[in-house]
C-alpha cells in the first residue's frame, strides 16, 4: 500500500478541504459529513448513507439498529476479519460461522445449513473486494425472513450484475480505513441503507442516542464520522473509479502471467471486483512468502488464522476441522502487492518473484 | 488539443447489453408501460429516498404533469427563476398559469430572499430550479411554502443525484420533475422525463393522467394525456441507473479541478460560491468570465468547446413579451447572461483536457 503516493497526487486539494473545515469550525457533524453521506449513497445507488467513525462501529450499530442482541444468532463467514465476528459479539448476539467457497466468499449451501431458530441475520462479507453470492443469500434470508447485513467492509465500488454492494441488504458496512480503497487519513467508515427509519435510527445511535440536542431516547454510541476526515474523503471520492480501474488492470496481469503457477482469483459472471487484496493461492505458501521477501517483494496472509481458532471464539466451541475450507485455505492464501501507482517494473518484480519460485519463467 | 462537450459516442460505445434487452423487448412487444416501466420506477424512486416516481415523456411535461396535479390551473401564477432552460417556463404556460420571474443569486440560483414579494394571493406553485445540477437553497424556500402555504414543485430536469445535506433534490417539494434527455447524466436514447413524489395521492393521480385517464382498459376515470416513459427508453434507463453516482463523482471531481485551476484568474474568471455540505452534480460547469464572447471565440479557436446556457434570460425572450417584463428588471440574471460560460468537464475527459481548459482560459486573459 502507498498510500503517501496517492496523497501526493491529490495533496493540494486535501489540505484545501481541510482549510475549509479549519474555516467553519465545525468538526462534529459538520456539512461535509451530510456531503460526503449523499455522495456515497449515491455511488451505492441507495438513498441513505450514515457515516461512522470505522467499520467496526458501522456493522455493529447496524445490527443493533436492527434489532439485534442478545440470544440472536448471525451467520457470517470464518475467515474474514475479526471486526465481522466481533461486530456480532459486540452486539451480544452470537456470531455463527458457514464455510466459504474457494472463491474465498460464504458458500450459500453452508449457510443454508447453519441457520437455526435464532438466527436472525446473515453478514457475507465481499472479502477482497469480490462480491459474495447475494442472490442465493438474499433467497435464503427471504425463506427465512433474516436481516441481510452486508459487510462490505473491503468492497467499496465493487459490483454484482450492474448492482452495487452495500445495496443489496438491509444494510451495508464499510470501512474506509487507511488500507481500503477508499481511504481516509484514519478510521472512518459508513453504513448504506434504503430504509429511511434505519438511516434515522443510525444517525441517532452513532450520536449517544440524542434526538436533537437534549433528547435520548435510548442509550447510544458515540461513534460519528469526523468532519475533517469526511472533507478529505470528499476530495478522494471523485478518484476512486481511476484508482479501481487502476488495480482491476494490475489484477488482469497478475491473473494472466501467473495462472499456470498459481490459483488466482477470476471475476466471476456478473462479478466486478475492486481487489482491496489480491489473492493467490499457493503450494508452499510460506516458502514462497520468503522467496519473495528475499526479493524485496512483500506479502501478507489475510488471514492466517481463523476465526472460529481465534482465543476469543473459545466459547463458541469450535474446533479444528469445523470448516475445512476455511482451514485449508488459511495454509494457501498469499496477498500480492495492489495498489493503484505500483509500477510497471514492480508489478514485473511481483510475477518473476513467484514465477521463479516454481521454476517458470515470464511468457514476454 | 480538443476537448468536445458532447460525449454520447464514448458513453454508448458498447451498447450490445441494452440491445440486446431491446431485442428481447421485440420478442415481448410490451411497448408501452411494460415491465420494465415499473422497474425503473421503483428503483428510481428508491435511489432518490421518495415514495414514487412515474415515468413520463420528457422533462418538460413531468413538470407541466407535476403543476396541474398540485392544483396549479388557467389564471394562476407560478414563481420561477429567469435564467432557467426555455422548458421550465413552457411547462407553466402550458398548465394554462403565469410565470412570475425572481432575480437569481451569485450561485446562478433563484434568490431566496427575493421570492416573498413576488408571492401574491394568485401563486399557487413555488417553482425552483436546481440550475446545473446545483441544489437550490431548499430550506429558506420550504420556509417560504410553508407559511404561505404554496405548494413547491422542483425543477430538478438538470439535477438527479445532486443532494442537500444527505437528502435527494427532488425530495423537499410535493413533487419534482427530472429529464432523461441525452445530456442528462441519467440519458436514455430520446425524450423521457420522470415525476418523483411521496404523496400516494399525487402519484395514483399522475398515473392515470399520463395514461389518458385509464383506471383500467374502459374505463377512464378523468380526461388525461399520453405522457409515457416508453418500456424501450426504461430498459436503457435501468442499465445506466447504478453507474450515474460514479459518473457524477467524476463531474465533481473534474468541476474541482477546473475550480482550483480558474480560482488565480480572479477577477478575470469568477468561479461561483461552492456550498458546503451540497452535492452539486454539474450537470453544466459554469463560471463568469470577463469579456465572455471573446473568450468562447478564443475557446473555441483552441479547439474546446465551450458553451452558453443561456445567453437569452427567459423574460427577454420573444415569447414572454406579453408578460410584460423589459431589460433591467432582474440585473443579477441579466449580468450573468452577458458572463456566464460554459466549459466542458464531463466523465470522459482526462486531467490532460482539463487542464488544456485552464491553460487557454489563463493565455486568453495573458495576451
Amino acid at each position: 500500500m502507498a498510500l503517501h503516493l496517492q496523497h501526493r497526487a491529490v495533496r493540494a486539494q486535501l489540505l484545501a478541504a481541510v482549510d475549509r473545515v479549519f474555516e467553519h469550525g465545525q468538526y462534529v457533524l459538520g456539512p461535509e459529513v451530510e456531503e460526503f453521506e449523499s455522495r456515497f449513497a449515491s455511488l451505492c445507488g441507495v438513498p441513505f448513507a450514515v457515516g461512522m467513525s470505522d467499520g467496526t462501529h458501522a456493522l455493529l450499530l447496524a445490527l443493533r439498529a436492527l434489532g439485534i442482541g442478545a440470544g440472536d444468532e448471525v451467520i457470517t463467514a470464518p475467515n474474514s476479519f475479526l471486526a465481522s465476528a466481533a461486530s456480532i459479539a459486540l452486539a451480544g448476539a452470537r456470531p455463527v460461522f458457514a464455510d466459504v467457497r474457494d472463491d474465498l466468499n460464504l458458500d450459500p449451501e453452508q449457510v443454508a445449513a447453519a441457520v437455526s431458530p435464532s438466527t436472525r441475520a446473515i453478514m457475507p462479507v465481499h472479502l477482497t473486494g469480490r462480491p459474495a453470492d447475494m442472490k442465493r443469500i438474499g433467497a435464503i434470508a427471504e425463506r427465512h425472513g433474516l436481516h441481510v447485513v452486508e459487510d462490505a467492509a473491503q468492497a467499496v465500488g465493487a459490483t454484482l450484475d450492474g448492482q452495487a454492494v452495500g445495496s443489496f441488504g438491509a444494510a451495508g458496512c464499510f470501512s474506509l480505513h487507511p488500507l481500503k480503497n477508499l481511504a481516509a487519513c484514519g478510521d472512518a467508515g459508513v453504513v448504506t441503507t434504503s430504509d429511511r427509519k434505519l438511516a434515522d435510527a443510525l444517525r441517532v445511535e452513532r450520536n449517544h442516542g440524542l434526538r436533537g440536542r437534549d433528547d435520548c431516547d435510548a442509550w447510544g454510541y458515540n461513534a460519528r464520522l469526523d468532519t475533517l476526515q469526511a472533507a478529505l474523503l470528499n476530495e478522494k471520492l471523485p478518484y476512486l473509479g481511476r484508482w479501481t480501474a487502476a488495480k482491476r488492470q494490475i489484477a488482469a496481469r497478475y491473473r494472466d502471467a501467473l495462472g499456470d503457477a498459481v490459483a488466482v482469483p477470476e471475476d466471476g459472471p456478473g462479478e466486478h471486483a475492486v481487489y482491496q487484496t489480491f489473492v493467490i493461492r499457493a503450494d508452499r505458501r510460506d516458502d514462497l512468502q520468503r522467496h519473495l521477501a528475499a526479493r524485496g517483494v512483500d506479502s501478507k496472509v489475510h488471514y492466517p488464522t481463523p476465526l472460529h481458532l481465534q482465543e476469543a471464539a473459545a466459547e463458541l466451541g469450535y474446533k479444528r476441522g469445523d470448516f475445512p475450507v476455511t482451514e485449508r485455505l488459511a495454509t494457501e492464501i498469499l496477498s500480492l502487492p495492489i495498489y493503484p501507482e505500483l509500477t510497471e517494473a514492480q508489478q514485473e518484480a511481483v510475477v518473476d518473484g513467484v514465477l521463479s519460485f516454481y521454476g517458470r519463467r515470464a511468457r514476454r | 488539443m480538443r476537448v468536445p462537450y458532447s460525449y454520447l459516442d464514448r458513453q454508448f460505445a458498447e451498447p450490445d447489453a441494452i440491445l440486446a434487452d431491446i431485442r428481447e423487448l421485440v420478442r415481448r412487444g410490451d411497448y408501452t408501460l411494460g415491465a420494465a416501466v415499473g422497474e425503473f420506477e421503483e428503483r428510481y424512486a428508491r435511489m432518490l429516498g421518495a415514495r414514487h416516481a412515474i415515468g413520463v415523456g420528457s422533462g418538460t411535461e413531468a413538470l407541466t404533469l407535476a403543476l396541474q396535479a398540485v392544483g396549479v390551473r388557467p389564471g394562476d401564477e407560478v414563481v420561477t427563476a429567469p435564467n432557467t432552460f426555455i422548458a421550465s417556463v413552457g411547462a407553466i404556460v402550458a398548465a394554462g398559469a403565469r410565470p412570475v420571474f425572481v432575480d437569481v443569486n451569485a450561485e446562478h440560483n433563484i434568490d431566496a430572499a427575493l421570492i416573498e414579494r413576488a408571492v401574491t394571493p394568485r401563486t399557487r406553485a413555488l417553482m425552483p430550479v436546481h440550475l446545473s445540477g446545483n441544489p437550490v437553497d431548499m430550506a429558506a424556500i420550504v420556509e417560504i411554502a410553508q407559511r404561505r402555504r404554496v405548494p413547491i414543485v422542483e425543477d430538478a430536469c438538470q439535477a438527479f443525484t445532486a443532494a442537500i445535506g444527505g437528502r435527494a433534490v427532488g425530495t423537499f417539494g410535493e413533487a419534482a420533475g427530472f429529464s432523461l434527455h441525452p445530456l442528462k447524466p441519467l440519458n436514455v436514447w430520446g425524450d423521457a422525463g420522470m415525476i418523483v413524489t411521496d404523496s400516494d395521492t399525487l402519484a395514483d393521480h399522475l398515473r392515470l393522467r399520463r395514461n389518458h385517464g385509464l383506471r383500467d382498459r374502459d374505463t377512464v376515470e378523468i380526461f388525461g394525456v399520453n405522457s409515457r416513459l416508453d418500456t424501450l427508453q426504461a430498459l436503457v434507463g435501468l442499465h445506466l441507473l447504478d453507474t450515474t453516482g460514479a459518473v457524477t463523482e467524476r463531474r465533481i471531481g473534474h468541476a474541482r479541478r477546473l475550480d482550483a485551476g480558474l480560482a488565480p484568474l480572479a477577477p478575470h474568471i469568477t468561479v461561483p460560491p461552492r456550498r458546503p455540505g451540497v452535492r452539486h452534480a454539474y450537470l453544466t460547469y459554469v463560471v463568469q468570465a470577463q469579456d465572455r464572447d471573446g473568450l468562447v471565440r478564443f475557446l473555441v479557436e483552441r479547439g474546446v468547446e465551450a458553451k452558453v446556457h443561456y445567453p437569452v434570460p427567459v423574460h427577454l425572450q420573444p415569447a414572454a413579451k406579453d408578460l410584460g417584463y423589459k431589460p433591467g428588471d432582474f440585473p443579477v440574471c441579466e449580468r450573468q447572461a452577458r458572463e456566464i460560460v460554459t466549459l466542458p468537464a464531463h466523465q470522459h475527459l482526462t486531467f490532460d483536457q482539463l487542464d488544456y481548459v485552464v491553460e487557454q482560459v489563463t493565455e486568453f486573459y495573458s495576451r
